[in-house]
């Protein structure tokens, strides 16, 4: 291990050194397993770093990634001449993109009964919420209420309501085997014409705009973990949440 | 706000935490789903990083869409025993912001652009995806000496050369190398990182 160049691991993974460095740098590691270790280190620890300051990104980002995405041919794998592991390890996510896992709270054996009566009442009412204003406002197509009433009535549905600081309350249906979630509001103060309810999604990596509420709104790609905030915007909505949620809920 | 009211309607699997690994290898395999899950879990981050490293929001943008289709694009390249499947993401994200400031010399603009007020940033998202990593992070940055805070943060934040940084608190450059290694090891023992 040569001193001078196994400093470098530091500037190597904070891309603080130059090219030249670079290549030389990259040509001992193939050589230098204690480098290499190190470096291992180092990199995850810089990605902490990474991570400290997520932001999230404006909603139009997201469409235009995933459309060049799907029109961009992927590169093939490289050749096997270093063999992968049969049985790849498994890596847990870093600490901060993990959830602690939602436990049941105590004391919960008896009214349980209940809870899911009440929970039940809870998807007919979302399910009757949804469909009769979808269909008032001319919001959602059908194929959009279908959707909604297969969250809804999935086996693994999951009910939460939350009362929201502008009245009212918020329900949100979860179905985690389709990753999607309904979510709908009744009571709810009614704005002026220049404000608007707005639905985000809330991970650790920040917020993502479900769009405006209507009535009730289709999530896709929610996972457990994540949360349900409704914001108050200007008209039309805006790319990042600017106010203070109304309501927030777990999926 | 009040404290939401929870219903369980049936018994909740055990909720395994995404595998961004797992993920990553489904999207080698053109998994279209899979992908928009990488990219709902990196977006934020791989935006982060390079906003805090070219500070202009339009160019961050665009630069954040290049990094996540590299990540659609070299999804088979992603070898789960080399690294967690955010450090290989947040690598390319790092490498491509500072190429991009190394590439078109763009100091001169970057120090217009630093005169600019920032946009407000008190808005809830910062919030929600600062606190944890973030107080962990900061919490271990006050560990550190102040040549050793310094350095990495203008290096990885910042983007700066060695040289530019040895410059910048007028030491030498052999002590800026050091100080970076030294300051990066203390972070990763006190962060816990186990690679």
């Amino acid at each position: 291990m040569r001193d001078d160049l196994h400093v470098l691991t530091g500037g190597y993974v904070l891309d603080a050194i130059s090219d030249a460095e670079r290549e030389e740098f990259e040509r001992h590691l193939q050589h230098c397993p204690t480098c290499e270790t190190e470096v291992r280190g180092l990199r995850e620890t810089a990605a902490r770093l990474a991570l400290a300051c997520a932001v999230t990104p404006p909603a139009r980002m997201e469409r235009r990634v995933l459309a060049a995405a799907y029109q961009t041919r992927q590169l093939p794998p490289l050749s096997a001449d270093r063999p992968r592991r049969a049985h790849p390890r498994r890596r847990a996510l870093p600490r901060h993109l993990t959830l602690p896992p939602r436990r049941a709270r105590p004391g919960r054996a008896l009214p349980r009964r209940l809870a899911v009566l009440a929970a039940a009442a809870s998807v007919a009412a979302a399910v009757a919420l949804g469909i009769t204003q979808l269909s008032a406002q001319h919001q959602l197509d059908q194929a959009r209420a279908t959707a909604i009433a297969r969250v809804v009535t999935a086996p693994d549905a999951h009910v939460e309501t939350a009362r929201s600081s502008a009245g009212g309350n918020v329900t949100v249906v979860t179905s985690a085997a389709l990753r999607e979630a309904v979510v709908s509001t009744s009571g709810m103060a009614s704005l002026p014409s220049s404000r608007v309810y707005q639905v985000w999604v809330l991970s650790p990596s920040g917020a993502r705009s479900a769009g405006l509420m209507h009535g009730s709104s289709l999530l896709a790609a929610v996972r457990p973990g994540d949360r349900i905030g409704i914001t108050v915007e200007p008209a039309g909505g805006t790319a990042r949440p600017t106010t203070t949620p109304v309501a927030i809920l777990p999926v | 706000m009040s404290r939401p009211e929870t219903r369980q309607w049936q018994p909740e699997p055990e909720a395994a935490p995404p595998d961004l690994a797992a993920l990553l290898s489904q999207v080698a395999r053109g998994d279209h789903r899979a992908f928009e899950l990488v990219y709902a879990e990196l977006s934020g981050p791989v935006y982060g990083v390079v906003r805090q490293v070219l500070r202009d929001p339009a160019q961050s943008e665009e630069v954040a869409q290049e990094v996540l289709l590299d990540i659609w694009r070299t999804a088979s390249r992603f070898d789960p025993d080399r690294g967690s499947a955010a450090a290989w993401a947040l690598t390319i994200a790092h490498r491509r912001a500072v190429d991009r400031i190394r590439s078109e010399n763009a100091c001169s603009r970057r120090e217009q652009k630093a005169a600019e007020p920032e946009p407000a940033e008190d808005d809830v998202v910062e919030t929600v995806a600062a606190t944890l990593e973030y107080q962990r992070v900061h919490r271990c940055m006050d560990g550190l000496t102040g040549l050793q805070r310094e350095s990495i943060t203008l290096a990885y934040y910042s983007g700066y050369s060695y040289p530019q940084v040895a410059q910048l608190l007028g030491v030498a450059l052999g002590t800026v190398k050091t100080r970076i290694r030294d300051g990066l090891i203390r972070m990763r023992d006190c962060m816990g990182v186990t690679w």
